[in-house]
């Protein structure tokens, strides 16, 4: 039901659109028969394709990394208080600033090639995994520990049956957020740096007023970003069976 | 049927001397006297209940005995050494414990995850204690799809599990309907006949209390504290007999409610608090 909903709106989007589109004129908001048109011919001349790719490396790079750092950070960080109370001040500053502050800093050290992007989308992604990895272990239910405690299960049968299992909502709730944040600095670091894949299209595109281009672009970000997002939500419904009550 | 008081060899299973516990003295704010200088004996297999108000430390006695708490002041010996978690205690917790996102027989497995059983053994216990509570057909369900009577089972079922030697219970029964009520409670009365566990049980209920045990602590909150121990003295088994029915039962419960309203009206924290007994408005 609730598909036939979203399909529903998704045509009511697009009626929308074509009305606008039909107001303002061509030259600002492209037809959505235009977009099409563009859309078939960045397939066929292969552009869309090289530029996807460019713009996943990054992404799938920097992310999948912060992941990898963030998780573990964020369970020690929980798990031993002196390890969390010292680096929580430097994690929630680091939080706040402006990631793009730091990219001339990274264009300095790192170049304008890949390892610079995919140093710029880690810096997004790996603070909200930290900090909600953090706040996971934290939240667990401290009775269920003393329980442990009490039949003497080891530290590791803590950690394996207790602590991890029990801030899985959190840690993907900052995977989510990481990943939104990611998918924004990929493309801030492709219109920084060396202009490349899809946010340098966009860019290219942006600046010489081909808009039916521009709005491919546009819509292939949004369909990558309900994909990760709908993958996520399925490893969450995977962790999360207990749950399922019928 | 052996009219029993005490235990078979007398010899002391639990001991507190003098046992003194407070919360939040790390904090700012003025520490909890949860317990002042408190004595409790338990003699080995005996059945003992510990009554009293909300919040005048019951939940704190147990968690000292099982060693999850270390005491301010005092002693506490278990088996006579200082008390340590293990699987020779088993804990029914008040509000259940589960692991949510384990299944039922996950759950009790995890009772098991100290003693060096090989994997066969540890499913056999853990069927075995899933029968006994009668659950076997709910193995492989999630907690939270089971009614509070079932929770309890699992609870009971895991604390069994390790087959302690000591039982300690903290208002188990409370959140169950009187039906499950009563039969829970035989069925704890037939567990310990057989293997005759020394139990330290918590409860609200006067009547679960005189139901199930040997002796009966009653306690005053503010700090918590014993103000009176009573032998009930009705044989065992006692299932088999209309305990209800007897003058000792009444005997005893009006002994132990009048001791209680007293404990009530005179405690100046109450919301009953009335100390020339007199109906006020
Ligand atoms: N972890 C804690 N931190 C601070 N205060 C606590 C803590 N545990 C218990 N207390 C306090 O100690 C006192 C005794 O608590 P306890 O849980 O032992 O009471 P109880 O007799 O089990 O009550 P109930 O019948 O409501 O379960 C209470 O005043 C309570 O507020
Ligand atoms: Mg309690």
């Amino acid at each position: 039901m609730i598909a036939i909903y979203r399909t529903l709106f998704l045509f009511a989007l697009i009626g929308l659109w074509w009305i606008v589109s039909l107001n303002v004129g061509a030259n600002l908001i492209p037809t959505p028969v235009a977009t099409l048109q563009a859309a078939g011919q960045l397939i066929a001349d292969g552009r869309l394709a090289v530029a996807l790719g460019d713009s996943l490396i990054t992404f799938v790079g920097g992310y999948g990394l912060a992941a990898l750092v963030a998780v573990p950070l964020g369970l020690v960080m929980g798990m031993f208080l002196p390890v969390g109370k010292t680096l929580e001040v430097y994690v929630y500053a680091l939080a706040a600033t402006p990631r793009v502050a730091f990219i001339p800093l990274i264009i300095v050290f790192l170049g304008l090639g890949f390892e610079a992007k995919i140093f710029i989308v880690f810096l997004g992604a790996v603070m909200p995994i930290i900090v909600n990895t953090y706040a996971g272990v934290l939240a667990v239910d401290q009775e269920l520990i003393e329980m442990a405690r009490s039949v003497r299960a080891s530290q590791f049968q803590i950690f394996r049956r207790i602590l991890l299992p029990g801030s899985v909502p959190f840690i993907i709730a900052g995977l989510r957020i990481g990943a939104t944040i990611g998918l924004i600095n990929t493309i801030v670091a492709e219109l920084y740096t060396a202009v490349r894949g899809l946010g340098g299209l966009l860019a290219i595109y942006g600046n010489t007023f081909r808009m039916a281009e521009y709005f491919v672009i546009v819509i292939v970000l949004a369909i990558i970003g309900v994909i990760v997002s709908e993958c996520l939500r399925q490893v969450e419904g995977r962790l999360a069976r207990w749950k399922a009550i019928d | 049927m052996n009219v029993r008081s005490g235990a078979p060899g007398g010899s002391t299973r639990i001991e507190m001397r003098g046992v003194s516990k407070a919360f939040g003295s790390h904090g700012n704010a003025s520490p909890v006297a949860a317990l002042a200088n408190l004595d409790l004996r338990v003699p080995e297999g005996s059945f003992v209940s510990v009554v009293g108000p909300s919040g005048c430390g019951k939940t704190t006695i147990l968690r000292l005995v099982d060693g999850l708490l270390a005491a301010d002041a005092g002693e506490v010996r278990v088996s006579g050494a200082p008390p340590r978690p293990g699987p020779q205690v088993g804990f029914v917790f008040q509000g259940f414990r589960l692991i949510p996102w384990a299944t039922v027989e996950a759950n009790v497995d995890f009772a098991l995850t100290s003693l060096r059983l090989d994997k066969a053994e540890r499913a056999e216990r853990v069927s075995r204690y899933l029968a006994t509570v009668g659950l076997s057909r709910f193995a492989k369900a999630y907690p939270g799809t089971l009614s509070g009577g079932m929770k309890q089972r699992v609870a009971l079922a895991r604390a069994l599990a390790t087959d302690p030697e000591i039982l300690l219970m903290d208002e188990p029964f409370a959140s169950l309907d009187a039906q499950t009520r009563e039969l829970m409670q035989t069925e704890l009365m037939k567990l310990w006949e057989q293997r005759r566990q020394t139990v330290l049980f918590v409860t609200h209920s006067v009547d679960e209390a005189i139901l199930l045990s040997d002796r009966i602590v009653l306690m005053s909150p503010r700090p918590g504290r014993v103000i009176e121990e009573i032998e009930v003295g009705l044989p065992h088994p006692r299932w088999q007999y209309d305990v209800r029915a007897t003058p000792r039962f009444t005997e005893l419960r009006t002994r132990l409610w009048s001791a209680i309203r007293e404990l009530v009206l005179n405690d100046p924290s109450s919301d009953f608090h009335n100390p020339s007994g007199r109906p006020t408005a």
